[in-house]
């Protein structure tokens, strides 16, 4: 009986759930939860349960193909690896290293993460590589380390039972991380005050103690206005602020022009209210803050997250087992990418590239020259493509679907003069491409996924790839060879422990260690049982920095001609570009067709009724899409999500991105809606 | 006959009358000729039932009750023929008994019993029925609109 | 450990004399319990018998994809072995195919589940312990007693947390139903949360009204700890009340509601009020 039960973890959101995979006759037959997962604990969200769907889909890539004219042709694999080695060899030999780029999966693992940037670092000598954090976290990362030292969540996800206030900002954990949000509840349960901050009355919102409808973008100002009543009212954290942080007299000076009135014309918030929930955060003995896309996805993204930063200092929440900072990471593993140095200004460890030492160290770890100079970022390498990055190579992103004015990806691309992607599916990026290699998904690889709670967690091998398709990692190995570099790796336990070498927050982190647990970085010896929370008795950096944070309120407001804000998000029953969502036939069930979400009164001044077909269109483009009536959204905005390729919300976004993390303004743009 | 009751609770707003709404489902061998030959008389009853015949009471499952309440439906009334007249094999007596098993059901939710009415051989003249429906409407006055809790509620999430 | 080692035991003894071609339990063998088919005597060794898991659903896709003289025994708790038994008796499941090996709960179980009767019919392992009564215990009692306001109240407040993640009705060892009706837009509408609380609860409650086990499952997959189980006692009590029906625990004899009065008569009900609207009918 070739019956088999694989435990493994969830390819979809940043919670890391443990799950069974059923295998009989070497095919996927069903998903199970595991019981005795640390954070799932034996429960699933609506994708978890689907998680096998989509992997013996009969679209899967299964040969690599060359693009021949409009058409793909198969070729075999040692002519596909040949031919990319050679192609981006010579654009880096024509128009200098800096020219090549490489975009990094964060549905991937550390192992083919960390392969990636390396081959891109140590074969071209460039810094160009980034992946789709940029789109997310971008913000988190660079704000909270300059801040505090360390980007990532600061405790861990069963953390919430036990704090006595849980601030949740610009987060619907309801559909975008429901284990986490069943945490949440439970510690609302055992006592907490639930304090949501949403544009949208979601379900998170609803059942909270308190929703703050806020008008979008206007996070700084209500968050000033707090830590301004804050002040005057003697509450703030004053031996913290004390002993453990710097600059506070520069946060005093910018909080003077934040009144509480102030604050509140500008947020739309009632100045009581806002007292009030200043009175409760500021009070509560342990106080936890969640924030996710509503705060950094805004052209001040950055600064949003350091106002959040300044908050949790100023009452002293951060540092202990309930309370602390929490960004809800996206994907399965963009924690991971970051942490191994897919991107443009930090190797692995978040180690910059800019320092010399640091180069220094790579350059012998690695054996070949590198780059000092930080690469470019994803919107950026899009944005130059045809002029200063010639070759590109995707793996596992897609970004005509994620990045934002899709029109303006799709005149970019083609410019490129070589664009080879790496994928399972032949997503809409990869028909732009000129060589298609067909790799791995979850269920087809061994290696380490590290989900928002900093907890790197084993993956076992269930199902091989189908066709001809190979493991990311054998690819990697395969191009890496080609282009000459010591990719001599049998077994991605090799790269986990070169990892271990050079990165000094996973110095301790092997496979034989991961045992059903994983471990949460920073882990810094063979023997550290790992970290449970961060920032305990000092920040990562020393003390904590308050920084000023620079508002600016959406770049593009409504107005005559496009008189709606409109808001792009997620939803529960898919997943981001809708890869390997819309594949699965039980989520496609559940909402098979896109959708935008319109106010009752404002469907009523424009004659719409609930399911009537809309076009919904932006200075950037248009899409035709179905209504869907609900008092869930105030009056003057909409929701629009981007799960569905033949209505593509980011066709309509803005590329306004934040100056210092690149991060694009997918929470706020003009729009106008018109019955079809 | 769902199609209708679709289509009225989503979206469009309800004349938010004070009587409440009532579906009958009516057993045409007996609840329904007591509830035409009820209209034939000209009867004074309340506003805001609506009578659907049925083949037979056992044309009923419990999931229709639940979807009428569900869409804000204050009161499900189930009429058949009395328990040894059934024309179909004796179809009502598992009605009956299936049926039964929902009031515990929707005591336990907090949908109180009184809110369902399961009948069986008593509306088959035109007074029975004028009783029946005057009784239930009394029964349920007592009780707030199924709007009030499930409406607020439900009508904030835009789901009727 | 030692009723680890009896079931070790057992399993190994009825696989060595070729009783039974597979036994499904769980295997510690790769550091963590998975369920997995003891097939040879060898593997036996890495059963291991926690946590609670219901293998009926398995079960019963693992004996329908085998071939036809696989005999598959199957190591289960009580809330299991029931489960087992009502798909049966719904056609789902060859009995002559499978064999139970019994394992009574302990009390510390029994009280986490809420469990009235946390043993099999033969417990070849452990102890029988007395069952809790959910109406006793302080936190389910909330959803169970008091006022009906208050009851509604406390039902809403829970249900409005569910994020639709079907969890209930997938861990559920009877809903097997293909098509399900919780997916048909029809009867419940699709792609909002919280799952529409009175269409899509009630009508999955209902559907189990005579069949549910009360094993506990669907509360145990629930991420947001809706105790959904709870929905069930009313109607499991009333069948027992007026039948003595109790689901699961006689495999000759099926729901009481498919059969007309006559076959298994029920008592008079009485709505207050409405004395009467529901007589059972002493003529023919």
């Amino acid at each position: 009986m070739k019956l088999e039960f694989v435990k493994t973890i969830c390819p979809y959101c940043g919670t890391g759930c443990g799950l069974l995979l059923q295998v009989r006759d070497s095919r996927v037959v069903t998903t199970l939860p595991d019981k005795k997962h640390p954070v799932a604990k034996g429960t699933l969200c609506i994708k978890g349960w689907a998680a096998h769907e989509f992997i013996h889909h009969p679209d899967r890539l299964t040969q690599p193909m060359l693009k021949k004219g409009d058409i793909f042709q198969p070729i075999p694999w040692d002519e596909a690896i040949g031919l990319a080695a050679t192609k981006f060899k010579e654009t880096a030999e024509k128009y200098g290293p800096d020219a090549v780029a490489g975009l990094s999966s964060a549905k991937c693992t550390n192992e083919d993460n960390y392969l990636f940037q390396k081959l891109i670092r140590a074969g071209f000598m460039t810094n160009n590589v980034d992946h789709c954090a940029r789109l997310c976290h971008g913000p988190t990362a660079a704000a909270m380390s300059q801040a505090l030292g360390s980007g990532a969540m600061t405790n861990s996800i069963t953390d919430f039972v036990g704090a006595d206030c849980i601030m949740m900002f610009g987060s619907n954990a309801a559909e975008t991380h429901p284990i986490i949000m069943g945490e949440i509840y439970k510690g609302k349960d055992q006592g907490a005050t639930l304090i949501v901050v949403d544009p949208r009355r979601t379900e998170v919102a609803r059942n909270a103690d308190i929703h703050l409808q806020i008008r979008p973008g206007s996070d700084i100002p209500l968050i000033g206005g707090m830590m301004r009543h804050i002040l005057d009212n003697k509450l703030e954290a004053k031996e913290f602020i004390k002993e453990r942080t710097e600059d506070f007299a520069e946060l005093k000076n910018f909080l003077k022009e934040w009144s509480v009135r102030k604050a509140s014309e500008e947020c739309g918030i009632s100045p009581d209210q806002l007292r009030q929930v200043a009175q409760i955060y500021a009070r509560a003995g342990e106080a936890m803050i969640v924030f996710c896309m509503g705060i950094t996805q805004h052209a001040c993204g950055t600064a949003n997250v350091f106002a959040i930063c300044n908050l949790a200092m100023l009452c002293g929440h951060v540092g202990s087992a309930h309370s602390g900072i929490c960004p809800l990471r996206g994907q399965n593993n963009v924690q991971g990418a970051c942490d191994v140095g897919a991107l443009p200004n930090v190797y692995p460890g978040y180690q910059s590239v800019a320092d010399l030492v640091m180069k220094d160290k790579f350059e012998r770890a690695w054996g070949r020259p590198l780059s000092d100079k930080p690469g470019m970022t994803v919107t950026e390498i899009i944005s130059s493509s045809g002029t200063g990055i010639r070759a590109l190579y995707i793996m596992a992103e897609n970004p005509l679907l994620s990045d934002p004015n899709q029109n303006h990806v799709i005149e970019s691309l083609p410019k490129l003069d070589f664009l080879v992607v790496q994928d399972i599916f032949l997503t809409e990026t990869a028909r732009f491409a000129d060589l298609v290699l067909p790799g791995s998904c979850f269920a087809e690889k061994t290696g380490t996924f590290t989900n928002t709670e900093r907890r790197i967690q084993l993956l076992h091998k269930v199902v091989d790839p189908p066709g001809d398709a190979k493991d990311d990692f054998t690819i990697l190995c395969m191009l890496g060879r080609a282009l000459g570099l010591d990719y001599d790796y049998t077994d991605p336990a090799q790269v986990m422990d070169e990892m271990a070498e050079v990165t000094p927050i996973m110095a301790g982190v092997h496979f034989n260690r991961l045992g059903s647990a994983g471990l949460q970085w920073p882990c810094p010896a063979d023997d550290h049982p790992g970290t449970r929370f961060l920032h305990a008795g000092k920040f990562t950096r020393g003390k904590g920095l308050f920084v000023v944070p620079g508002y600016t309120p959406p770049k593009e407001m409504p107005d005559k001609d496009y008189p709606f804000t409109l808001i792009t998000g997620r939803m529960f029953s898919h997943y981001h570009t809708g890869t390997m969502t819309r594949r699965s036939s039980f989520l496609n069930r559940e909402v098979d067709k896109a959708f935008v979400e319109i106010n009752p009164d404002d469907a009523d001044a424009h004659g719409i009724q609930d399911g009537d077909k809309v076009r919904l269109s932006t200075r950037r483009g248009s899409i035709s899409t179905t209504a869907r009536i609900t008092p869930r959204m105030n009056r003057g905005a909409i929701f629009a999500p981007f799960h569905f390729s033949e209505a593509p919300a980011n066709a309509l976004t803005i590329e306004e991105l934040d100056p210092i993390s690149k991060i694009p303004e997918f929470k706020a743009c003009a729009a106008s809606l018109v019955k079809e | 006959m769902m199609k209708d009751l679709k289509q009225d609770s989503n979206g469009v707003k309800s004349e938010a009358g004070n009587t409440p709404r009532v579906i009958v489902f009516a057993c045409k061998w007996c609840g329904l000729i007591g509830a035409d030959a009820a209209g034939r008389k000209h009867a004074q009853l309340p506003a805001g039932f609506r009578v659907i015949p049925v083949e037979c009471a056992s044309r009923i499952e419990a999931d229709a009750v639940i979807r009428a309440f569900s869409s804000g439906i204050d009161g499900v009334i189930v009429l058949g023929c009395h328990l040894g007249g059934c024309r179909f094999n004796a179809a009502n007596h598992r009605t009956a008994k299936k049926l039964k098993l929902l009031y515990p059901l929707l005591e336990t939710v907090g949908i109180d019993s009184k809110r369902f009415l399961l009948s069986f051989g008593t509306a088959h003249e035109h007074h029975q029925f004028e009783d029946l429906i005057n009784r239930f409407y009394q029964g349920l006055q007592r009780l707030a609109p199924m709007d009030a809790w499930s409406g607020s509620y439900l009508s904030e999430m835009g789901q009727r | 450990m030692s009723i680890v080692n009896d079931a070790r035991a057992i399993v190994k003894k009825l696989l060595e004399e070729k009783q039974l071609d597979g036994v499904l339990g769980l295997s510690c063998k790769h550091d963590e319990p998975v369920p997995f088919v003891f097939e040879s005597p060898e593997e036996v060794d890495s059963l291991v018998l926690e946590p609670k898991w219901l293998f009926a659903k398995l079960a019963m896709n693992i004996v329908r994809t085998s071939p036809a003289d696989f005999r598959l025994g199957i190591v289960c708790r009580g809330c299991d072995e029931r489960a087992l038994i009502e798909l049966i008796k719904r056609n789902q499941l060859d009995e002559k195919r499978i064999h139970v090996i019994g394992m009574a709960c302990s009390r510390e179980q029994a009280e986490a589940c809420l469990c009235t009767r946390p043993y099999p019919a033969i417990p070849h392992l452990g102890e029988k312990v007395q069952g809790v009564d959910p109406r006793e215990e302080e936190t389910a009692k909330a959803f169970l007693e008091g006022e009906t306001i208050d009851r509604m109240q406390r039902w809403t407040k829970e249900l409005a947390r569910c994020i639709k993640c079907y969890g209930c009705r997938n861990s559920c060892p009877i809903c097997v139903c293909v098509p399900c009706k919780l997916e048909d837009d029809l009867w419940v509408r699709r792609g909002e949360i919280p799952a529409d609380m009175v269409s899509y609860h009630l009508i999955r409650a209902f559907h189990l009204s005579d069949t549910c086990v009360a094993c506990g499952g669907c509360t145990d997959a629930c991420p947001v700890g809706i105790p959904l189980m709870l929905l069930q006692i009313a109607m499991r009590e009333s069948l027992a009340k007026e039948y003595e029906y109790e689901a699961g625990t006689d495999p000759g004899r099926l729901s009481p509601v498919l059969s007309d009065l006559f076959v298994e008569p029920c008592e008079v009900y009485e709505e207050p009020g409405w004395p009467d609207s529901f007589k059972v009918s002493d003529e023919t």
